[in-house]
C-alpha cells in the first residue's frame, strides 16, 4: 500500500491539537468508552488511523467528528493523554472551514449556539433551540420543533428549560438578555476567529 | 585486609535482588547485613506458583539461595526490620535499623501449637488477603527463617497469653519490645523491590465491586498448592471453577493516569498463568486482552509456544470497562483494534495483569538520592539500587543486577 503522509501533516499543522495524535498507541479505549459508540461508525482511534493512512475525504466528511458531545470521558481515560475531544472538535472545525459539512444537523445547531453567544454574550436555552429550528424557514422549523417536543418537555420537567422563555416578547427580543460589553466580546471573538483562519489557511 | 578491618555491606530487602547481592558480596569475602521488612526472606518470588519461562517451582531457586545463606557465616539477617536513617558517605555510613517485635524467639521449632491455641484470625498477607490465618502463624510452609510470628494485634491480649501457654519450648515472648540497631557499614545496597499497582485506582475496572476480579499476584496464589484453595483455581465469589477466564493486560501500566511505563513482566505472567488454566481446567476458555504482547528476547519462545497451543484467544484491545453482573460474571467492553469491532464479552473470572510500582515510589530511601519521574532509583549514587527499584524486571535480570550491585558495593567499601 502506498503510504502518503500529506494529509497527516496537514492535520498536525492545521487542525487544533492535531499534532497530539502522534502519541496515540492505538489501544482502543476511546472508541469503547464513548457514550456515542453505538452511533459512531469509526470512533476516535479509527479516525486517527484514517488520518495516518491519508484518507482525507473519508475523515473530513465523517459525521463521527461532529458527534462528539464534549463529555471528556475518552480524554480523561486515554492512557497516552491525547486531548481527543479537542482533536475531534478541531477536525470538525477544520472541515467546516474547508466548506465540508460532515453532519448537517450538528452544524446547524452549532451555528445557532454560536450566534447566540456572539449576539448576546450568553447561551440562552430558549434562543438556541429557536434559532436552530428556524434555520430552514418557518414551516420546516415548526415541524422540527414539534418533532422535538418530547425532548423540550423532558428538559422543562428537569428544570433545564423554563416555559416562560417561549412566551412573547421573550422569543422575539433576544436582545434583552445581552451581557454588558457585548461589543468587546465580539471584538475578542473576531480576533480569535482571524487567528484560527490564519492557521487553517 | 582481613574481614574484620573491612566495613560491612548493608543490603536492604531480601527478595531475589537483595539475596543475590548479599550472597555475591559474602561469597567474595565481605561481611553482609541483610535487613528485611517481612518476617521471612524471598520477597514476592516466594508467592509465585511457577516461574516463567521454564515453569519450574520458584522454591527450587530460593532453596539453593537459602542453603548458600545458611552455609555462609558472613551473612547476618534481620527480619521484621526496616532502615530508619542513613548518615555518612560511601566507605563510612551509620545506619539505624528498627526491628519490630516478632514475639517468638529462636527456640521456636515451628510445631504450630501456638496457632492451635489461638482463635483470632487476620487476613493472610502471604495470600494477598484471599483467606484468613490465625494471628499466631508461620508466614508460609517454607519460610526462612522457619519461625512463627505472633501478630501485634493479639500480643497484649488473652489470645497472646494462650499462645504463650501452649508453646512447649518457651519460645513465645510477649515482652518482646523489638530493638533499635546502629550499624557502621561501608556500602548500602537498596533492594526494596516492588508493589503490585493498586487496581482500585482504575475506577472503571470496578475491582472493589466484584470478588471475581482478581489481580495477577492473587492468581498466583489461587494456583499454588500452598495457596488458599490448595491449588484449585476457583472464583473467589462462589468457589466455582471458572469456565471463561479473561486476562487484562496493562491494568494500570503504560497509562499516563497510572503507571506511565511498561512493567515488562505482566505479559509473560499472563502467558504463564494461561498455562495454569490449561493444566488445571482443560475445558475452560482463555482470552488475553492486550495492546501488544511484550515478550522480549528468549521469552518470545514462550509466547510462541503458548500461541501454538491454540488454547488461548488473543484479542488486541485494551479493555475500557468491566461491569459486574448479578450472577457474579463480568462484562468486558473494548474495541478490537485488529477488526475495528467494538465488543462486549462475558467472562466468569477476570485477572488484572497489574504492573510493578517500585517501592521507592511508595516509601523513599532515608538518604539524599535521586529518582526518575516514576520513582525508580537512578544509577551511580551513594546508595546502590538493585533489581526492581531500578526498573521493572524479571528474576533473571534481578539476579544479574545483584551481582553488579555487589561489585559496586565492594568498590565502595574498599575506598
Ligand atoms: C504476577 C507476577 C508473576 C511473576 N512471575 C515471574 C516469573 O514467573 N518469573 C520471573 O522471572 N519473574 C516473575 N515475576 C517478577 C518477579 O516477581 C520479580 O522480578 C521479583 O519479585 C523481583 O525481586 P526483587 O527482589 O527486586 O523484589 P521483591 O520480590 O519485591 O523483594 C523485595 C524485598 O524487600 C523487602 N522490602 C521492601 N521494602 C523494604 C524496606 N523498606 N526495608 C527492608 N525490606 C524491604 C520486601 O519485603 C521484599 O522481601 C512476576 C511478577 C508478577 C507480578
Ligand atoms: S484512547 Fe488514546 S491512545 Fe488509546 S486509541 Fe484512543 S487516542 Fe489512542
Ligand atoms: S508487559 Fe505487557 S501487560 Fe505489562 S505493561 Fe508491558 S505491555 Fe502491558
Amino acid at each position: 500500500m502506498d503510504y502518503n503522509q500529506t494529509f497527516a501533516k496537514e492535520v498536525y499543522e492545521k487542525v487544533d491539537s492535531g499534532d497530539e495524535i502522534k502519541v496515540c498507541m492505538q489501544c482502543g479505549v476511546c472508541g469503547a468508552t464513548c457514550p456515542l459508540r453505538g452511533e459512531m461508525k469509526y470512533g476516535p482511534r479509527q479516525i486517527w488511523s484514517l488520518i495516518r493512512a491519508g484518507r482525507r475525504d473519508e475523515v473530513l466528511n465523517n459525521p463521527d467528528i461532529m458527534l462528539c458531545t464534549s463529555c471528556y470521558t475518552c480524554q480523561v481515560r486515554c492512557p497516552r493523554g491525547v486531548p481527543i475531544m479537542e482533536v475531534m472538535h478541531g477536525l470538525a472545525h477544520y472541515a467546516l472551514a474547508q466548506g465540508i459539512v460532515p453532519r448537517a444537523e450538528t452544524a446547524k445547531f452549532g451555528k445557532a449556539f454560536w450566534e447566540g453567544i456572539y449576539d448576546t454574550g450568553r447561551v440562552d436555552e430558549a434562543v438556541v433551540p429557536i434559532k436552530y429550528c428556524l434555520q430552514d424557514g418557518l414551516v420546516a422549523g415548526l415541524k422540527k420543533s414539534l418533532g422535538m417536543m418530547d425532548i423540550g418537555l423532558a428538559l422543562m420537567k428537569a428544570k433545564r428549560m423554563k416555559p416562560k422563555m417561549f412566551i412573547p416578547p421573550n422569543i422575539f427580543i433576544p436582545g434583552v438578555h445581552k451581557i454588558k460589553g457585548v461589543k468587546q466580546l465580539q471584538r475578542m471573538l473576531d480576533k480569535a476567529a482571524a487567528i484560527d483562519a490564519a492557521k487553517e489557511a | 585486609m582481613t574481614d574484620e578491618t573491612k566495613k560491612a555491606i548493608l543490603v536492604v530487602g531480601g527478595g531475589m535482588s537483595g539475596l543475590s547481592a548479599a550472597l555475591e558480596a559474602a561469597e567474595a569475602g565481605y561481611q553482609v547485613v541483610l535487613v528485611e521488612k517481612n518476617a521471612y526472606v524471598g520477597g514476592r518470588v516466594a508467592q509465585l506458583h511457577q516461574y516463567f519461562p521454564k515453569l519450574c517451582p520458584p522454591y527450587c531457586g530460593l532453596e539453593i539461595n537459602f542453603r548458600r545463606v545458611k552455609s555462609n557465616p558472613r551473612i547476618t539477617i534481620h527480619t521484621l526490620a526496616e532502615v530508619t536513617s542513613i548518615e555518612g558517605a560511601p566507605g563510612d555510613f551509620t545506619v539505624k535499623v528498627k526491628v519490630s517485635p516478632r514475639y517468638v524467639n529462636d527456640k521456636c521449632t515451628a510445631c504450630g501449637k501456638c496457632a492451635d491455641a489461638v482463635s483470632a484470625t487476620i487476613p493472610n498477607p502471604f495470600n494477598y488477603g484471599l483467606d484468613q490465618i490465625k494471628a499466631a502463624y508461620l508466614p508460609h510452609d517454607l519460610a526462612m527463617p522457619l519461625r512463627y510470628v505472633i501478630d501485634p494485634s493479639i500480643a497484649g491480649t488473652d489470645e497472646g497469653q494462650k499462645a504463650a501457654a501452649a508453646c512447649p519450648y518457651g519460645a513465645v515472648d510477649l515482652g518482646d519490645a523489638g530493638q533499635e540497631l546502629s550499624l557502621n557499614v561501608g556500602a548500602v545496597i537498596w533492594a526494596a523491590g516492588w508493589t503490585p499497582y493498586d487496581p482500585s485506582k482504575i475506577e472503571y475496572y470496578n475491582f472493589d465491586k466484584s470478588p471475581n476480579i482478581v489481580t495477577n499476584v492473587q492468581f498466583e496464589r489461587l494456583a499454588a498448592v500452598n495457596g488458599p484453595t490448595s491449588g484449585a483455581i476457583q472464583r473467589p465469589g462462589d468457589g466455582a471453577a471458572p469456565k471463561k477466564v479473561a486476562f487484562i493486560q496493562c491494568a494500570g501500566s503504560r497509562d499516563e493516569n497510572h503507571l506511565p511505563f511498561c512493567s515488562s513482566i505482566c505479559c509473560l505472567a499472563s502467558l504463564k498463568q494461561s498455562t495454569y488454566v490449561m493444566e488445571k481446567l482443560p475445558e475452560a476458555e482463555i482470552t488475553i486482552y492486550f495492546i501488544d504482547i511484550r515478550a522480549m528476547d528468549r521469552n518470545e519462545d514462550f509466547y510462541t509456544k503458548v500461541k501454538a497451543s491454540n488454547k488461548v484467544q488473543f484479542v488486541k484491545s485494551k479493555i475500557a470497562m468491566i461491569t459486574p453482573q448479578a450472577n457474579g460474571n463480568l462484562i468486558l467492553e473494548g474495541e478490537n483494534t485488529a477488526t475495528g469491532e467494538r465488543f462486549k464479552a462475558e467472562h466468569d473470572l477476570v485477572v488484572l495483569a497489574t504492573g510493578m510500582q517500585p517501592n521507592t515510589a511508595l516509601s523513599q530511601v532515608p538518604f539524599d538520592v535521586t529518582y526518575d519521574p516514576y520513582g525508580f532509583l537512578t544509577s551511580g549514587q551513594a546508595v546502590i539500587g538493585v533489581g526492581t527499584v531500578r526498573r521493572p524486571s524479571e528474576v533473571v535480570t534481578c539476579v544479574q543486577d545483584g551481582t553488579s550491585a555487589a561489585l559496586k558495593a565492594i568498590q565502595a567499601v574498599g575506598r
